[in-house]
């Protein structure tokens, strides 16, 4: 066997003394062999990383002992780790008790060994629950150290605890610091990987814990590495604990104080969330489980902020105190304390029992966080207002759950009186019609299909807020009846959609601004508590008619204008008949023709908002003007003044008042005309210009009108029936036509559903066979609950338009 | 076009659909704060001008206390 000879004579232990050292040794490190999960946990990944920790916690102590300022971890190929430090170096030379042992030896391979356990040379220390680095030893294949000291490099070696050689000097240097190099013993350990990721964020949050400690990881497997160093401490965990939040005091609050040698460091911060994310360490040591530091940190927050604020009265609204729950809502926060002899507790020995620190941190924060509060007024207020939002959430939130409790919505006992519920218990066939106000309900209850269509009749009520302003809302008793008539409860724990007792959940509402309040009351509760029932497709909304129509004593029930007025265009088309010398139009192509017109009236109404529609008809149908005529000055007047003829001939009255100018229009390089009118006494500009002339309305009015040609030019003589018209355009033949559809025939406009019978209503609206749905889907990027804010909100344009509106975002089905 | 939609109950933008179980809230929190206001009654739909209620409502309109439609 060779012998490393070391380079300068040294006092080297006697062979024999060395070898019964050695057995005592063994002794001890075979318990460790033995019973490894009593020492580092388990022999999974927890104590695998745990022997990691172990060493970096060693020059982590030199760091506290400010000795060292890098540390460096890396993963090699065979799953071995070294770490590297620049501290003192582990002492090299005979150990003062120990006879005829080298320091190095006592301290890697004796239990309970080490400087943090005999001497001063730590003042506190992490030093894992103290089985030290011959437990590391102990469980490894190999263990190798590299000790720079006093300007030599020492080097020992170990397999499984067992040094194999005396310790030797096998070099010179300037530099200090200890390496050591250990591959887990693989007889022993099931997991033999050291994670990258794991081991990362364990370094992370010492380089966290230690300001300006600069730890590095390199993992020679995959060449990922990390550099962790951070001056700001805590400061910068805590921000980045934040990093993707919005932070309510700019800067974290940080506080710190030395006492009886006890050194203690909290860094706060809140943030616009609602996660409470606190973190406690007790010399390093991550103490999951919280304890003493964790007790006083929280009462002191609690008392701090309540009398703060009390004082300052911003909760006066308040109808109950803020809890501590309350306090840490949104709060990110880090207490480290250091600590001669931590004593650890709990199931996984990680929390902190030292009952002194309880005191120690209240005292710190109960003084700091009241001065900081005063000397950051702007961030004290926002940070209480953000307490106040939290508490009332809370009472919020627990009102509703005593609300859905007392009236037992999730006893599933009883169903609500109001409810005329179905014969089938099948869902899938089932079908709930909510239907608004007491009479309509009735209708419903009698029309209805009792085998599997249940009603709900629900009003909301009216609130009359100010004189001439009038809010509708769901009362929370019909709330509650709804969510027990549906079934599936509500609320966190509660909630379940898959209980849903109808698959088609049916909104039978009236036709008027009453109803649209209603309906959108209902679409925002589903929408936002019960998300999952539109997203299986189980909402309609019906669709009553809005005309019955009598002709030759039979009923007809149209659903609304496009209806009636296809409904009209039939009679016309049966009546009607043109002759031309072009044409001799009657029947369907007829029909489509009026169809035509009819869209064209449409298209001139809504110009009619901004312009004179009269003038828009006779540009359209009498001239052949485009965005190119602007440019030529002699084409454009000879077709405007094609204009007056037909003007004459319809509409003599727009002459009288009539004015035309022709201005500049710089931005197209063009020129526009602006004519002159009066409408209903009210004088209106109409701006002719290359946006008009260019859009897509203009072009399509200009393909009506030559649609019209078929007709050949005006006027026409009309047949309707047995008697006979002349038409001087097109509109005018629809106007007759339509006018003598509507002889014989008795329209009645339904306002409301209570005006039908239950028969009616039945035929209408709530027969599968019949009726019309629409099925209400909610489109995840049309950011559907602002359109439903908008209806909520103050704004009262913006919503009337929106419910006029309504089928955007309702899609038609038959079913 | 889709823009992110915004929780209801804080104003924040929430995750879509796909990837938040809370849709279309961003918590548990926020939820049940919502579901708090419609059985405190808090939330109404405005926007009823007197005239078009007057059909349902008694003509002192201006001074009875709430409800109506009874």
């Amino acid at each position: 066997m060779e012998k490393t000879v070391a380079p300068e004579p040294k006092p080297t232990p006697n062979p024999a003394e060395y070898g019964a050292a050695s057995i005592t040794v063994l002794e001890g490190l075979e318990a460790v062999r033995k019973r490894p999960g009593m020492y580092i946990g388990d022999t999974s990944t927890y104590g695998l990383h745990h022997l990691a920790y172990e060493v970096v916690d060693n020059s982590v102590d030199e760091a506290l002992a400010g000795v060292c300022t890098e540390i460096e971890v890396v993963i090699h190929v065979d799953n071995s780790l070294s770490v590297k430090d620049n501290g003192r170096g582990i002492p090299v030379g005979p150990h003062p008790t120990v006879k005829g042992m080298d320091t190095v030896d006592v301290v890697m391979t004796k239990l309970h060994s080490g400087g943090k356990f005999e001497n001063s040379a730590y003042k506190v220390s992490g030093g894992l629950h103290g089985v030290g680095v011959s437990c590391v030893n102990a469980l490894s294949e190999w263990l190798h150290l590299e000790i720079q000291r006093e300007g030599k490099v020492f080097q020992q070696k170990y397999a499984r605890g067992v040094p194999t050689q005396q310790v030797a000097e096998i070099g010179t240097t300037d530099k200090r610091g200890t390496k050591v190099s250990f591959k887990p013993d693989t007889t022993i350990f099931e997991v033999t990987e050291f994670n990258f990721e794991t081991l990362s964020q364990r370094l992370r949050e010492l380089a966290f814990l230690n300001a300006g400690l600069k730890i590095t990881i390199a993992d020679e497997r995959t060449s990922k590495n990390h550099e962790f160093q951070f001056e700001g401490g805590i400061v910068s965990f805590v921000e980045y604990l934040n990093r993707s939040k919005v932070a309510l005091n700019e800067k974290p609050i940080f506080f710190r104080a030395e006492k009886e040698s006890v050194s203690l460091e909290i860094a706060l911060q809140w943030n616009d969330g609602y996660d409470e994310r606190i973190f406690t360490f007790a010399n390093n040591i991550n103490t999951h489980e919280g304890g003493s530091h964790l007790v006083g940190f929280k009462s002191a927050l609690t008392r701090t902020i309540n009398s703060y604020a009390e004082k300052s009265g911003l909760w006066k609204d308040l109808k109950e105190a803020p809890t501590g729950e309350d306090a840490r809502e949104g709060l990110a926060a880090v207490v480290s304390v250091k600590l001669p002899s931590p004593q650890f507790e709990g199931q996984t020995k990680t929390k902190l029992g030292n009952s002194e620190m309880k005191g120690l941190v209240e005292q710190m924060v109960n003084e700091q966080l009241a001065i900081y509060l005063e000397e950051n007024p702007n961030a004290a207020k926002k940070v209480v207002a953000k307490i106040g939002d939290a508490t009332r959430a809370r009472i919020a939130a627990r009102k509703a759950r005593e609300t859905v409790r007392r009236k037992g919505v999730l006893d599933g006992a009883s169903l609500p009186g109001k409810l005329a519920d179905c014969q089938s218990k099948d869902p899938s066939e089932s079908e709930l019609y909510i239907v608004e106000g007491d009479s309509a309900g009735g209708s419903a209850k009698q029309g209805r299909d009792r085998r599997n269509q249940a009603i709900l009749p629900l009003r909301g009520k009216i609130l009359n807020v100010e004189k001439a302003r009038f809010e509708k809302m769901l009362t929370s008793a019909e709330i509650v009846t709804l969510i027990t008539a549906l079934g599936t409860g509500i609320g966190r724990e509660e909630y379940k959609p898959e209980e849903c007792r109808y698959h088609r959940i049916i909104l039978m509402t009236d036709a008027d601004v009453d109803g649209s309040h209603i309906r959108t009351l209902l679409l925002t509760f589903f929408y936002r508590q019960m998300p999952e029932l539109i997203a299986n497709g189980y909402l309609f909304i019906a669709q009553p008619p809005l005309y019955k129509v009598t002709r030759n004593k039979k009923d007809t029930y149209l659903k609304d204008d496009d209806a009636k007025n296809e409904y009209l265009l039939r009679i016309a088309g049966e009546r009607t008949r043109v002759v031309t010398q072009a044409a001799d139009l009657t029947g369907e192509p007829l029909q489509e023709l009026l169809k035509k017109v009819i869209t064209y009236k449409q298209r001139l109404d809504k110009l009619g908002s901004r312009r004179d529609p009269r003038i828009i008809d006779a540009l359209v149908q009498a001239t052949d003007i485009d965005a190119a005529t602007l440019l030529d000055l002699e084409k454009l007047s000879d077709e405007v003044e094609k204009m007056h003829p037909y003007l004459e001939a319809r509409t003599p009255e727009v002459l009288a008042q009539l004015g035309m100018v022709r201005k500049a229009d710089p931005e197209h390089q063009s020129k526009k005309l602006v004519f002159r009118s009066e409408v209903n006494g009210t004088p209106k500009e109409t701006v002719i210009d290359h946006a008009f002339l260019s859009s897509p309305e203009y072009r399509e009015m200009l393909a009506l009108r030559d649609a019209f040609h078929a007709l050949g030019p005006a006027p026409y003589a009309v047949k309707l029936g047995e008697e006979e018209a002349s038409a001087r355009s097109a509109q005018e033949v629809l106007d007759a036509a339509l006018n003598d559809a509507q002889k014989g025939l008795n329209i009645q406009r339904y306002k409301g559903l209570g005006e039908m019978n239950p028969e009616q209503l039945w035929e209408t609206t709530m027969d599968p066979a019949r009726r019309t749905l629409l099925q209400v889907k909610v489109d995840d990027g049309v950011a559907s609950d602002e359109i439903f804010s908008l209806l909520m909100g103050e704004a009262v344009e913006p919503r009337r338009d929106f419910i006029e509106k309504n089928a955007l975002y309702v899609q038609n089905l038959d079913v | 076009m889709s823009k992110p939609a915004h929780c209801p109950s804080c104003r924040k933008p929430v995750l879509p659909r796909a990837k938040n179980p809370l849709f279309p809230f961003c918590s548990a929190r926020c939820r049940a704060v919502d579901l708090g206001k419609w059985l405190g009654e808090e939330y109404r739909v405005g926007g009823g001008s007197a005239d078009e209620q007057e059909d349902e409502l008694p003509s002192a309109a201006g001074e009875s206390d709430s409800e109506s439609g009874a």
